[in-house]
């Protein structure tokens, strides 16, 4: 006879999902893997010559690059005579300081910091990770994508997004010729919702730079980071291509952060037989060498490679504090499907939603999933109440506040109407009102009418060849009828002559105000000490239309 | 369980025999046999392939392991079907086609755009093991694309046809409409610890110093 | 104002400042001593010691100037001496490493646009030989005076050969 119980159960979401046992020796491991190298560091004459038990003669490229550029040596030594028990002990305790953390983790190896996280249960990476992420007040950041790539949906939906509170809001394509009039909608949709809002698309590097330095962006996030030589080979990039990359971003005054992840060495054939996390250090190490601001990880894409072995979601919150205890911008994924099972994707965020990170999502899918051309994330549109009341019921900040039905139609039409009005300046194909009719009201693509893709994509082969720039869109908008859409876009452009918020952890306040890591610092040190939300944010994330009001019974 | 354990075990077991008889996977790839069977097809690899210069040709580059090591992909399409498919679209459109094996990287995009740079039209198509295939021309910097299809659990035998003949269209100097993009969020949670095994299997045949290695194609 | 004269000034301010270890003074338009965290951010309380690299002063960019014409896209862009500026409040902060990419930025600002996406796609793998890279590393060096970015480039070299990444077929 068979259990009705366990037919029950064998039928439940969870049991969808694919898992695999531990696989130490391909790096089929979380961490703490038996193949992962004892930490070490051997300095002469100023140069390190050993790495993590690794001497110079044997060093793959990231032990060069990570040796020459990721740690400082003159407290090195120190540093890695600590006890790892006890440099956990102290991320924790707190009367230890930031930055007498920093002191301490600035100045170890990938080895050492593996090992160190290792030591930590999920509550104290938390607590790390309150402690540690680098801007005072957490943010959040979303897709805005559809399977269309269809601008004007791209457009409302991220009108939508900004009046819901993202900081950030990044888009990719279905077809890649698409880029440069989804870059162009996302712009237009955020600057409607909320002025100041970054908005960036993701592409392969020399594309999404080019989108960048021509004012179509103002930030880039997808500039990928490997554990492994190989690995970084097929991602056609070295360390040295990669920082060098950095440096043209910010010469271009743009803000701009690596991304790496938990699981993408296994998911691209070369683990080398490492645990999962310590190739991320590897890559967070790299990060910090090139002299990045900061980082998106979290296992992002390669989500369901972790969370498929014993400990995976625990090791990605692992890699996020490792992060910061690198003193880098933590942007920390939440942004990719990885479950069939709405208990295992709440989990899976609490440890950044709850602990607050510099961007919870990176990002939260601002359509409903199956618009989210990152291959769905772990939170969508149709999660927007679920968030907001999670935020009100354990007053937390994660980032969103509840909105009301008419302010976001009204947000969506104007983002519509805006990016109409710009197409028919820049003599783009034409909008039509039915599009900003469907646009203003939809859910998904599936409430949007079809464009001609061709049309399209020829009108976009010439306007890149006319050497359109974010100067052109703010002409456009202005003559088109929408000034102040037109003049955030110039503020945004200003931005980047002075370049404050290519800092550690921007984000922008009210007014085009910059709030990072240099001028908002994180400096919890214990109960009511660090971020405290303030009665009047308090009063936006609880308040919420549909509850009932004493006094009206 | 839609999640497929048995192809996962078979994996697994075939991965750990091939790991056990390996001393380092540089020195994975053996040469391969002059001739390969796989299913109703046989790839038969005759030395460096030639650039092409034929204006009216689209070149196929196979990963390391399309149909050899492995014959069919992440949802158990036969490999000689899915090739046969891809050529058929080709043909339909009145253009040529080669076959290439690229050796020096699994990634699709690499071996797409390797594909795109022998092909005379500029314009070549990659398919990795597991089904995830792009559509390349040679200008274009090789991690971009003129169709990519991602997420080969969605790629069915009619997308392998469509594939084939945008791909030739984009030859011949027009533009089609794209493949339409399909999307699924759950394809992740069921399919992407076996696609990094499938995958992890498809690079211990990478040979880096190899180059593109010319194919011929017969059907049983 | 003459934009190769500005560029000339900074280059130079900027190799002085690599001869002393990056202790050098601060450049002639910030404030006396070193631009810190308390200036920031620089676009609200350093503003007007913020140029564009065309020479015009931040104070002077207007939304109406964009509209009638009279700034273009080459007027919106940051200039080195503000991107050492914003490398001061880096290391005031301890951030040793972002400031030395924000100071290895401030060198790449006068390489044009084409030619910056030319020289990041030789440094991908396989693409260059070693002379390739070396050609480069000398054209940065001295065409536009990058010395950080021209190290980096002749540390890749040296790299890529050691590993076999440098161009094959």
């Amino acid at each position: 006879m068979k259990s009705k119980r366990f037919e029950v159960l064998a039928n439940r979401p969870v049991n969808k999902d694919g898992y695999v046992k531990e696989w130490p020796e391909v790096g089929l491991i979380a961490m703490n893997s038996p193949f992962d190298p004892t930490p070490s560091i051997k300095i002469e004459n100023g140069r390190v010559t050993e790495l993590d038990g690794k001497c110079r003669a044997d060093f793959d490229m990231l032990d060069t690059f990570i040796a020459d550029h990721a740690i400082r040596l003159e407290n090195a030594e120190k540093a890695m005579a600590l006890d790892s028990l006890e440099i956990a002990r102290k991320i924790v305790d707190i009367n230890v300081t930031r930055q007498e953390i920093l002191d301490i983790t600035l100045s170890i190896t990938p080895a050492k910091l593996t090992e160190v996280v290792g030591k930590m249960t999920i509550v104290e990476i938390m607590m790390g990770m309150t402690k540690m992420r680098a801007r005072l007040m957490p943010a959040n950041q979303c897709h805005v994508t559809n399977v269309k790539d269809n601008p004007v949906q791209i457009a409302a939906d991220a009108a939508e997004a900004g009046v819901r509170g993202f900081a950030e809001m990044e888009t990719t394509v279905g077809i890649a010729r698409y880029a440069p009039f989804n870059a162009i909608a996302i712009m237009v949709g955020a600057q409607v919702g909320r002025p100041g809002v970054m908005t960036q698309c993701a592409l392969e590097e020399a594309t999404e730079l080019l989108l960048g330095m021509r004012g179509f962006t103002t930030y880039a996030e997808t500039i990928s980071v490997y554990g492994t030589e190989p690995v970084f080979m097929d991602g056609d990039d070295t360390p040295y291509s990669k920082a060098f990359l950095a440096s043209c971003y910010a010469s271009r005054g743009l803000k701009m952060r690596f991304t790496s992840g938990t699981g993408s060495e296994v998911q691209m054939g070369y683990a080398e037989g490492k645990s999962m996390l310590y190739l991320e250090a590897r890559c967070l190490a790299v990060t910090k060498g090139a002299g990045v601001q900061g980082t998106q990880n979290g296992s992002v894409s390669c989500v369901g490679v972790p969370a498929a072995v014993p400990g995976g979601i625990r090791a990605i919150a692992a890699e996020n504090l490792i992060a910061m205890l690198l003193d880098l911008e933590s942007t920390t994924s939440n942004d990719q499907t990885f479950t069939h099972s709405d208990l295992r994707r709440v989990a899976r965020s609490v440890p950044q939603f709850f602990s607050g990170t510099d961007y919870i999502c990176s990002g939260y899918s601002a359509t409903p999933n199956y618009d989210n051309m990152f291959a769905g994330s772990n939170w969508d549109a149709e999660d927007y109440d679920d968030w907001n009341i999670i935020q009100r019921d354990m007053k937390i900040d994660g980032g969103l506040q509840p909105v009301r039905e008419d302010d976001v139609l009204k947000a969506r039409n104007k983002a519509a109407r805006a990016l109409q009005g710009l197409f028919r300046e820049l003599g783009l194909p034409p909008i039509t009102d039915a599009e900003v009719e469907a646009a203003t009201y939809a859910n998904g693509s599936n409430d949007m009418p079809d464009r001609n893709v061709n049309e399209d994509l020829k009108a976009i082969e010439d306007m890149m060849a006319r050497n359109v720039t974010g100067v052109d869109f703010v002409k456009a908008l202005d003559k088109a009828g929408f000034p102040d859409v037109a003049q955030n876009i110039y503020n945004m452009l200003r931005q980047k002559v002075a370049g404050d918020y290519l800092h550690t952890a921007s984000i922008f306040g009210d007014n085009f105000h910059v709030l990072s890591a240099v001028n908002a610092p994180n400096d919890y040190h214990g109960p009511m000490t660090g971020y405290q939300i303030s009665e009047e944010r308090w009063k936006q994330i609880s308040d919420i239309p549909n509850a009932i009001r004493p006094e009206d019974i | 369980m839609t999640f497929d354990e048995k192809t996962l075990r078979s994996v697994i077991a075939e991965v750990v025999k091939e790991m056990a008889g390996q001393a380092a996977p540089a020195a994975a790839a053996p040469a391969p046999a002059a001739q390969l069977a796989a299913g109703k097809m046989t790839l038969t690899e005759q030395g460096d392939a030639p650039k092409g210069a034929a204006p009216d040709e689209v070149v196929i580059g196979l990963a390391p392991a399309f149909g050899v090591y492995q014959k069919e992909t992440i949802i158990h399409q036969p490999h000689d079907k899915v090739l046969r498919e891809i050529i058929a679209g080709i043909e339909e459109e009145g253009l040529k086609w080669r076959v290439v094996r690229v050796y020096r990287t699994s990634d699709v995009c690499f071996i797409a755009h390797d594909a795109a740079e022998y092909s005379g039209s500029g314009v070549g198509i990659g398919i990795q093991s597991k089904g995830t295939t792009v559509i390349h021309q040679k200008d274009l910097p090789p991690l971009s694309n003129l169709e990519l299809f991602s997420q080969a659990p969605l790629i069915e035998m009619d997308t392998f046809r469509q594939i084939g003949k945008n791909a030739a269209k984009y030859a011949k100097g027009e533009a089609p409409t794209p493949v339409p993009v399909r999307n699924d969020q759950m394809a992740r949670p069921t399919y992407q610890a076996i696609a990094a095994l499938l995958h992890i299997k498809e690079t211990e045949h990478v040979d880096n110093d190899k180059r593109p290695q010319a194919v011929s194609v017969s059907f049983q | 104002m003459d934009q190769e004269r500005l560029m000339e000034q900074i280059v130079q301010q900027v190799m002085q400042a690599m001869k002393s270890g990056g202790s050098a003074p601060a450049p002639a338009a910030s404030v006396g001593g070193k631009v810190t965290a308390q200036n920031y951010p620089l676009a609200e309380n350093l503003a007007d010691k913020i140029k564009t690299p065309t020479g015009k002063p931040f104070t002077s960019l207007s939304y109406d100037k964009v509209i009638s014409g009279e700034l273009t896209a080459d007027d919106m862009r940051i200039s080195p001496e503000t991107l050492e500026m914003q490398a001061q409040v880096a290391e005031s902060v301890n951030r040793e490493a972002f400031a030395g990419n924000l100071r290895r930025a401030a060198e790449l600002i006068a390489v044009p646009d084409d030619r910056l996406l030319e020289i990041y796609n030789a440094l991908r793998p396989y693409r260059s030989s070693k002379q390739d890279l070396i050609d480069i590393a000398n054209e940065l060096d001295q065409k536009y005076g990058a010395k950080a970015a021209a190290t980096l480039v002749r540390e890749a070299a040296d790299v890529y050969e050691q590993r076999g990444r440098l161009k094959k077929f």
